[in-house]
């Protein structure tokens, strides 16, 4: 009597087992996309999110990943609190089986911490925030950039690009440096400052405004006073665009202006007009008019995103986010599962070389899970058009530095 | 010393912008005795109005302010009429419903403009006044003017017209008002029609200046509420010179001490006057209580 | 008056039934943390609502205190390494003369004045804390990092922070009713009335105002620590915009029923999961559409439940009874 209850059970187990692989194989990977998709971030979030689509559909065309059809799941959040109740919600009523965001820092902390909760992957691919990856949590990626890269190519920018111009040694420069006062503008403006200053440039000032200002007049007036060669701005579009609006207004013209982080997207361009903006740089996400061998693949992300989206990139935040889920996937397959510790062991045997994606990035995570190939560009308005200009490898043939400042 | 003149007049131009988009609110506030959290939308509202004017019509902000104006002024006797007028009795939930409001008025704007920042750019705002060697955007120059013309008319309105002093009479005591004859309803339904219009007129005016987003109306809200209440309830001369203040105060906090500090310092002094003065600088001994506590 | 020993009963019978929430959704972590949060909201909601409700001054500067509890406590914790528990209560009462401090001067205006000044404070105070980053981390913000542990106050599963809550919450609402029965709340009720006429009967209003304002300013605080506790990240955006902190304690008590007990949590219960829930289902809508929506239900909700939540109720009783015809 035993021996038949045994082989029955057997016999169950077996069946089970063969009735559940294929179960498995046709269910959907589910990945939770925590951003903001209302409040004023919304359209940033929004453009983040469509990378991350783009990305998917072409997972999804190739035969999935391990087998299993990619699902996009997207978790709305403004806040930190949002962030939180959001990844909860993902995990318990969406089943998804990991996280990638975000536009801002703050929300990702809380969101990935709660991911961890569920020991579930939290893939970064834009937030910039330093203290993201400083905690050291095993479930947390960042495949973009830190706020670090992009001090240190505006200062790259300063040395290889407007120096030369304007025929001077960066230790004769002064500049003066700008910028709005959360997390995003200061963290970038004290990395700027710190290593401006080891190159033995002059900082002349440093001034912080709030992102929602109404005047900027008292801020352009003292930085006109200290007469700096470059003015540097690290913000969001409208107080970027007052800064600009105002320096014009009181006849500011340093030799050089440099915006960090937004100033790229038409909503500037039609704020200031293309003779007012004739020469400006802009150090930002890699663009969609980089050289096929910089960025291989993204002439055929534009594609894809006109097909599917009918309009023309948003902001280039998007093809870094796009990038990185491919990162994302690659390791993924690696790894043959979504469990992070399999995931981290993946990702840590990463490397593929700069110029490798779209977005100009290569693939290499340092022990924290921070891709040290993360790089961004620096582009100039030239006749009302955004045109790379830094690094060099990046640049389309024909395209020169234009004059850098108006007359 | 030359730095100092500067600063003054940056001052003076910002307590224009600061004063135009107060003065709607002092009339409404002074009026209605309400905390209207939804009065920087309709300024924003003024603001998207003659984006599109411009970019669908070819219309100069200073010519739709015309047609936008009067839009706006017929959305506040709506909001008036339907959402105010039912909860007179209840200030509070009065409120609770203008905070409603500021969510689906920014909200809906979102839906529609999906977050992107728009502006009347290029170089229309680009002309400057030039003194010396100081230079001034034409534009906050003629906002400044406005601003003195639009009070110049609202004071000759109140004090000659019926209507006008109509609403001064509600404003100073509503029952007294009410068995003097006076429709106070219908005084309402104008004041925050005016109060209205004149925050859609500042809107347009802004737009050369900066660039539109769903929250911009935001960014003015909280200054307006100090401004007014700071120059004095009930007082339309009150809201210019305590915008002119305001405005000044802020352009020297900015330069001499620190720009981020700016809004701080003015905040404080604003706190320090109404405590000192709570009817505000130009407004009447006890005319912050008068009229308050008379719902029931 | 109701007898001391039926007010108890009521009490401890109101807070089972909000408790009931807890068990019933004991083992789904998604909504223990919308329970959470919804219990913490309500505290906060009531402790305003004692100078605002009981007292009525109606006060949209409450972040600031939310905020010292927040800073102070996530201090604490990351250089000291001292336990909320403890340290809980001194950090509340500098909140409570912080406010006795602020509210002295302020006091003397009146209803919207005062409202706009303590907006003022607001505004000053995330200045502050942006500026003197060497205490409040500025725009960077505090991380406390995750150490499990009950004198951390850090717990990993949900339902813990859900009782941890849900403990605030049934403090400050038995605060509420004791301080409703006391003297210190019938002379709240009488400046709220009429202040000219509680001055005239020989009430000192300042003090009373003060008083008020301290227990209020106390419990405030109170839930700053517990909600640094639970997020465990502050950044001077999460403390201190309006609509999120210092207006929205005032909004939740409002909708329940400005100056009743059951008002605030009641009021909490109704928004802070239906905004989740709007956000999640229309995240992948249009932007903003989740809020657009919440406000227009607000502005009904305003129109059509003038009193709240609480006065919707008691209209329905009345006229419920009075259909009956059988109450005097």
């Amino acid at each position: 009597m035993f021996n038949i209850k045994r082989r029955t059970c057997a016999a169950w187990a077996i069946a089970a087992a063969l009735t559940a692989s294929p179960v498995w194989a046709q269910q959907t990977l589910k990945i939770g996309a925590i951003n903001p998709y209302s409040g004023p971030m919304a359209l940033y979030g929004n453009e983040v999110t469509r990378g991350y689509e783009l990305a998917v559909d072409q997972v999804n065309a190739a035969g999935g990943l391990l087998g299993r059809k990619v699902e996009l799941v997207r978790g709305d959040a403004s806040t930190p609190q949002q962030g939180i109740a959001m990844v909860e919600q993902l995990v318990s009523r969406d089943k998804v089986d990991l996280f990638m965001g975000t536009y801002l820092s703050g929300i990702s902390l809380t969101a990935s911490d709660t991911a961890l909760r569920y020991n579930k992957i939290y893939w970064e691919t834009n937030a910039l925030a330093q203290s993201l990856i400083d905690r050291g949590l095993p479930n947390f990626f960042r495949s973009g950039p830190d706020g670090g890269t992009f001090a240190a190519t505006s200062v790259a920018t300063v040395r290889n690009l407007v120096a030369p111009a304007m025929k001077k040694e960066i230790k004769d420069l002064k500049i003066w440096l700008e910028h709005e006062d959360s997390i995003y503008g200061t963290s970038i403006a004290e990395a700027q400052k710190r290593q401006l200053e080891a190159l033995g440039a002059k900082v002349v000032g440093v001034g912080a405004h709030s992102a929602r200002t109404i005047d900027l007049n008292d801020t352009v007036l003292r930085a006109k006073q200290a007469a700096p060669d470059i003015l540097i701005n690290t913000g969001y579009v409208p107080d970027g665009n007052l800064l600009l609006r105002t320096a014009r207004d009181q006849g500011f013209k340093p030799a050089a202006i440099i915006l960090v982080g937004t100033g790229d997207t038409p909503e500037t361009l039609q704020a200031l007009g293309a003779a007012s903006l004739e020469g400006i740089l802009v150090v930002g996400y890699p663009r969609n008019d980089i050289t096929e061998a910089y960025g291989p693949g993204n002439k055929a992300y534009l594609a894809a995103y006109r097909a599917k989206y009918k309009s023309d990139p948003v902001a280039p935040q998007g093809m870094t986010a796009y990038s990185g889920v491919q990162m994302l996937f690659e390791a993924i397959r690696q790894a043959g599962s979504v469990d992070p510790e399999k995931v981290r062991a993946a990702v840590a045997k990463l490397d593929k070389p700069e110029n490798s994606y779209a977005s100009g990035y290569g693939a290499k995570f340092d022990k924290n899970m921070q891709n040290v190939r993360a790089w961004v560009t620096t582009s100039q308005w030239q006749g009302g058009k955004m045109v790379t200009v830094y690094p060099n490898n990046a640049v389309l043939p024909g395209i020169k530095l234009g004059k850098l400042a108006r007359p | 010393m030359s730095d100092l003149i500067n600063v003054l007049v940056f001052g003076l131009l910002l307590g224009g912008i600061y004063g135009l988009v107060s003065i709607g609110l002092n009339l409404i506030f002074g009026v209605v005795r309400i905390v209207n959290f939804a009065q920087g939308e309709l300024v924003m509202l003024g603001m998207y109005g003659s984006y599109y004017a411009y970019t669908q019509y070819g219309l100069s902000p200073y010519v739709s302010v015309f047609l936008v104006a009067p839009a706006v002024g017929l959305l506040g006797m709506a909001i008036q009429r339907l959402v105010i007028q039912p909860l007179h009795n209840e200030s509070n939930m009065q409120i609770f419903a203008t905070f409603g409001l500021l969510m689906m008025f920014e909200n809906i704007m979102l839906m529609i403009s999906r977050g992107e920042a728009k502006s009347i750019g290029g170089d229309v705002g680009a002309e400057v006044v030039t003194l010396g060697d100081m230079k001034f955007s034409l534009v906050r120059v003629v906002t400044l003017v406005a601003v003195t013309l639009i009070t110049i008319g609202l004071h000759f309105f109140l004090s000659r017209t019926m209507m006008g002093k109509a609403i001064r009479a509600v404003t100073q005591d509503k029952r007294a008002a009410r068995t003097m004859g006076i429709h106070v309803e219908r005084t309402y339904l104008f004041t925050f029609g005016i109060g209205a219009a004149l925050a859609g007129m500042a809107g347009a005016m802004l737009t050369p200046i900066y660039s539109i987003t769903p929250t911009v109306g935001g960014n003015f809200i909280l200054a307006a509420f100090a401004v007014v209440v700071l120059g004095g309830l009930g007082s339309v001369w009150g809201a210019y010179w305590g915008g002119l203040i305001v405005g000044v105060v802020e352009a020297l906090a900015g330069f001499y001490i620190d720009p981020v500090l700016r809004s701080a310092i003015w905040f404080l002094i604003f706190l320090v006057v109404l405590v000192v003065k709570p009817a505000g600088l130009l407004g009447q001994v006890g005319a912050e209580e008068v009229g308050f506590r008379e719902q029931h | 008056m109701a007898s001391t020993n039926k007010v108890l009963m009521t009490y401890l019978f109101c807070m089972a039934l909000a408790a009931l929430p807890m068990l019933l959704l004991a083992d789904d972590a998604h909504w223990l943390n919308i329970l959470a949060f919804t219990y913490l909201m309500g505290g906060l909601a009531a402790a305003w609502n004692i100078i605002g409700g009981f007292g009525g001054q109606f006060s949209l500067g409450h972040g600031v205190f939310f905020a010292i509890g927040a800073y102070l406590t996530a201090q604490g914790v990351i250089r000291f390494g001292w336990s909320p528990w403890l340290t809980m209560w001194p950090i509340a009462a500098v909140a409570a003369l912080v406010a006795v401090l602020i509210s002295w001067p302020t006091f003397r205006l009146r209803g919207p004045f005062f409202a706009i000044a303590t907006l003022a404070f607001n505004e000053v105070a995330f200045v502050l804390a942006n500026h003197f980053d060497s205490f409040t981390g500025g725009p960077r913000g505090l991380m406390i990092p995750f150490k499990a542990g009950f004198a951390q106050m850090i717990f990993r599963d949900r339902w813990q922070y859900a009782l941890l809550m849900f403990a605030f919450v049934a403090l400050v609402v038995g605060i509420s009713v004791w301080l409703r029965r006391s003297r210190l709340g019938y002379y709240l009720l009488a400046v709220r009335e009429d202040e000219d006429a509680a001055r005239a009967s020989g009430i000192n209003v300042l003090s009373v105002k003060l008083r008020g304002m301290a227990i209020s300013a106390f419990l405030t605080a109170m839930g700053g620590t517990l909600f640094t506790m639970y997020l465990r990240f502050i950044d001077p955006p999460t403390l201190f915009t309006l609509p999120e902190v210092g207006v929205k304690f005032a909004l939740l008590a409002l909708i329940g029923g400005i100056g009743t007990i059951a008002g605030p949590l009641l009021g909490a219960a109704l928004i802070v999961p239906f905004e989740n829930t709007l956000r999640a289902e229309m995240a992948n809508a249009l932007p903003g559409l989740n809020l657009a929506v919440l406000g227009l239900l607000m502005v009904l909700a305003a129109l059509f439940m003038k009193r709240g939540i609480v006065g919707a109720f008691e209209d329905a009783r009345k006229r419920w009874l009075g259909q009956k015809g059988d109450m005097p």
